[in-house]
């Protein structure tokens, strides 16, 4: 078949060829085939470290936050696992109360209303009051400081400040 | 005369390596790179009145506009009076945390139940800052944190 052919003019013979790992008798081989031998022992160690390291850095929770463009959160060594609560985002001043962009003086109104939808959803169940700030870390505080009141004020009595694992 | 029967057997590894390929690509697509955890907060939202709260030991830490720090213990009967305040100067106007830390564990081994600390930033205090400060209470032992609003 390769008689002709270009593979037949510019395969080379395997590095290894007489110790091919998919043949492990190769040493016996002595008719040459004409085609290039892989030694995927190599590539199926490298296959398995990749796959390892991967499942060390796998998260069962997934990403509960989208970090925007320019954003950093801060670093924290302490920090313990983020779950998927009412989110208040600050970016660039504006704040965000689920995705939508609510005034510093919407914050409360906004809060509470998720609070009711809540309690609808959930009739008979305490509520858990947790609320997730996420911020750029340069943020000054006089600009979160109405997340906080509005918190306390809406009856929010936990806050998780998202930061990244040190 | 009985033939040998060759003990070796080849194992076709080309199933393994569309497995592996399967699990890497199903990894990568799935893989968080950027491990987000929180720092919780505890907010007084009202509703007790006072004289029904425990009194707990607890430190109160007033960020300055420099990156000091003034420390004031309360409800503590085993920390001496001259350290109930103590100042903790900035260093190129952040906080110092290796002194907070310092100062915080000696305020540990005197009052071993000091397990609360409410920090009352300034408006121009960095989140980073105050989440750092978190950060160095929590590792020497102060978990229940507070934030106190403007």
């Amino acid at each position: 078949m390769l008689a002709n052919t270009v593979v037949k003019q510019s395969a080379l013979p395997g590095i290894l060829g007489s110790s091919s790992v998919l043949a492990p008798r190769g040493g016996e081989r002595t008719k040459k085939t004409g085609s290039a031998d892989l030694l995927l022992t190599a590539l199926i160690d490298a296959f398995s470290i990749l796959v390892i390291f991967l499942l060390m850095s796998f998260s069962s929770t997934g990403e509960l936050l989208v970090v925007g463009k320019g954003q950093e959160l801060p670093k924290a060594a302490r920090a313990d696992m983020l779950e998927r609560f009412p989110l208040v985002k600050i970016d660039e001043g504006r704040y965000f109360v689920e995705e939508r962009e609510v005034s510093s003086d919407g914050l409360v109104a906004e809060l509470l209303s998720l609070r009711e939808k809540w309690r609808e959803m959930h009739p008979g169940e305490e509520f858990p009051g947790v609320l997730t700030i996420q911020a750029d870390r340069r943020v000054k505080y006089e600009i979160m400081n109405s997340v906080v009141l509005a918190s306390s004020q809406a009856g929010f009595s936990e806050i998780k400040f998202a930061v990244v694992m040190k | 005369m009985r033939k040998h029967k060759h003990l070796d057997f080849e194992i076709n590894l080309i199933p393994c390596i569309d497995l592996l390929s399967t699990c890497i690509c199903f990894l990568l697509l799935t893989a968080v790179w950027l491990h987000v955890g929180a720092m919780n907060v505890k907010q007084a939202v009202g509703g007790q009145p006072a004289e029904e709260t425990a009194k707990k030991p607890l430190v109160w830490v007033n960020m300055g506009a420099t990156g000091e720090l003034t420390l004031d213990v309360q409800e503590t009967g085993r920390v001496p009076v001259k350290l109930r305040k103590i100042k903790i100067t900035g260093r190129d106007g952040k906080p110092n945390h290796a002194d907070l830390a310092t100062t915080v564990q000696e305020l540990r081994g005197l009052e071993p139940s000091l397990a609360t600390a409410l920090i009352q930033p300034t408006g121009v205090s960095a989140y980073e800052d105050i989440i750092e400060i978190m950060d160095t209470f929590k590792k020497e032992g102060l978990i229940d944190l507070g934030v106190a609003p403007l």
